[in-house]
């Protein structure tokens, strides 16, 4: 156990609006152990409540916003990373935290992605991964696994899915990660260290949908679901050192990709002050 | 000391920790015997104990050996290479002429660490090594990884012991220097020389010595005490959904659902405030507090 140095110990009840609670998720879902992993990143890093935005779309995850004690923004379906890019632009004090589902963030607004990925704008995208559309009734989703049933998929689902982590990197993204909820210290400190990162990082949560998906794949309780997937992924000790041959569905955890490439914001405001001739440029 | 010519079998049981150096001891104490024209038996338990697991080494040596292991009570000299293993085999030993050769430094196996409370004192053998030398005819306790360390590389612990065993052995000092210096790896022959020198000089010494002080090293790793706390677990009721994570996820399986399918600490005798339940609490529901027990006043 490790002794925290900080000059105060993290409660969650700091973070999160107590006349909201107690949320509106499911019993077991993921999502609230990814809302505290979130309060515990921005806490150790030392981010101020006033100057912290966060940005959500729609679905479960996009309600994680309304619980959280800062200035929220709970945009419309696919596009929180186009309001976080205007509100980035706009007030380059903030820290803006986009927080995203998988059919949000890769479905309905895939092209966002993409596009906040290529200008690496210094965002915080979290992208919480539960592999259905659990609100609005259990469609399939662009990250639900093959032959798992779905409302829309009930023979079975035979699309392939998306790397989400692999798109976001070979899009540019410039700090790209993946987490399970199950090891939430280790999602703590990737979260802490794409908030820390200058430029688009983007993390991958991937979260537990037991009432829907769960129910309807008969995966078991959400107790179970964590520990499956934590078993699915590579070892921690193991990554980005060998490939394990005897586990072919293994996915990796931590740090994916990590790039140095020039922040947009910064561009984009060397430009507008040269234009106004306040920097001697062009 | 043996004296004159060996006529009867010599047990010797050498015990320890897996990743200790068992099984050098061993063989070095065979190969000595076979060169000096003993028969020679040696079997052993290794491999399945892995580093941290028990290990032990039997060497019987003499004018003929028909069985390959030890019958109990009838261990003519015990090397224990950590001071618990020692004292588990203790019984092997001949009760009146049996000498026993034991490193006094703890490796404290993880069943000893049951009670996972935070400054929960190990259950680790409490005898101390005043008690024991007390029971048998003679003995050495000696505090050889600590030596070890001070010459440079507490791995050769076992070279400690191995001078220690020379003493009781009739066996001249530089067939034993020898053997050690055929078996160990080159780049460790020195260090291995030392050692031995060191464990047969402190040996000379007298035939019930005990000296657990040879270096910091074992004073240290006494000092490493963790606080203890106490846990306050709290629940905020209207918030649980009883989603069993808590109940599931506890190592020390403290928590459950009550019967309106709220979690609830049923025993919190059990509960070490790892504060596990708090971070995979996916409604925020669970809050742990550690504090620090303060010593009462004087």
């Amino acid at each position: 156990m490790k002794d925290t140095t900080a000059p105060a110990a993290f409660d969650v009840n700091d973070w999160i609006r107590q006349e909201q609670m107690p949320h509106f998720l499911c019993p077991g879902c993921g999502h609230g152990i990814a809302l505290r992993a979130l309060a515990w990143a921005l806490h150790e890093q030392g981010i101020d409540k006033d100057r912290l935005a966060v940005v959500s779309g729609i679905g479960c995850s996009g309600r994680l916003s309304a619980y959280i004690d800062a200035n929220t923004f709970h945009t419309t379906h696919g596009r929180p990373l186009t309001f976080a890019t205007g509100l980035k632009l706009a007030r380059p004090d903030l820290h803006v935290v986009v927080i995203t589902g998988d059919g949000d963030c890769l479905a309905i607004g895939g092209n966002h992605l993409i596009h906040a990925a290529r200008r690496n704008l210094d965002i915080t995208c979290l992208m919480l991964n539960n592999e259905i559309y659990g609100m609005t009734g259990g469609q399939v989703s662009p990250t639900t696994s093959g032959g798992r049933y779905t409302s829309t998929t009930p023979m079975g689902n035979t699309e392939p899915t998306f790397d989400a982590c692999a798109l976001a990197a070979a899009a540019g993204a410039g700090f790209v990660g993946r987490e399970v909820t199950m090891q939430v210290l280790g999602l703590r400190d990737l979260i802490g260290q794409a908030i820390a990162h200058k430029g688009f990082s983007f993390v991958e949560v991937l979260s537990d949908c037991t009432e829907i998906y769960g129910r309807k794949n008969d995966l078991g309780a959400s107790p179970e679901m964590m520990l499956a997937k934590k078993s699915e992924m590579r070892p921690f000790a193991y990554r980005n050192t060998v490939d394990v041959p005897f586990r072919p569905n293994h996915l990796r955890t931590g740090v994916i990709a990590r790039s140095d490439r020039p922040e947009y914001g910064a561009a984009y405001r060397a430009m507008a002050a040269g234009l106004r001739g306040e920097g001697g440029g062009a | 000391m043996m004296g004159e010519k060996l006529n009867r079998t010599m047990n010797v049981l050498i015990v320890g920790v897996g990743g200790q150096g068992v099984i050098m001891v061993s063989k070095v104490l065979a190969q000595l015997c076979q060169a000096d024209g003993h028969d020679v038996k040696q079997s052993e338990v290794h491999g399945m104990a892995k580093r941290g697991g028990g290990v032990f080494s039997h060497v019987r040596f003499g004018p003929k050996v028909w069985s390959p292991t030890i019958p109990e009570g009838e261990v003519d000299i015990l090397v224990a290479l950590e001071w618990a293993e020692g004292l588990r085999w203790l019984k092997h030993l001949k009760p009146d002429t049996g000498t026993f050769i034991a490193d006094c430094q703890k490796i404290v196996p993880p069943f000893a660490c049951r009670n996972r409370k935070r400054g929960a004192e190990p259950a680790y053998a409490p005898q101390t090594p005043e008690e024991i030398i007390e029971q048998v005819h003679a003995g050495y306790v000696m505090d050889a990884t600590g030596m070890a360390a001070n010459l440079g590389n507490a791995r050769a612990s076992n070279t400690v012991l191995l001078g220690a065993l020379s003493t009781v052995l009739d066996f001249p000092e530089e067939a034993w220097v020898e053997i050690i210096a055929a078996t160990v790896p080159a780049k460790s022959v020195e260090v291995n020389r030392a050692a031995f020198a060191e464990g047969r000089a402190w040996a000379m010494g007298g035939e019930k010595r005990i000296d657990v002080t040879a270096s910091g090293l074992h004073k240290a790793h006494s000092e490493v005490h963790h606080p203890q706390v106490d846990t306050i677990l709290e629940i905020t009721e209207e918030w649980c959904k009883g989603c069993d994570i808590c109940v599931k996820m506890c190592p020390e399986r403290c928590l459950r659902l009550n019967d309106r399918l709220k979690a609830e600490l049923a025993l919190p005798d059990l509960c070490t405030g790892c504060q596990l339940c708090a971070w995979l609490c996916p409604d925020q529901a669970i809050s742990v507090t550690n504090i620090p027990v303060t010593e009462p006043a004087e």
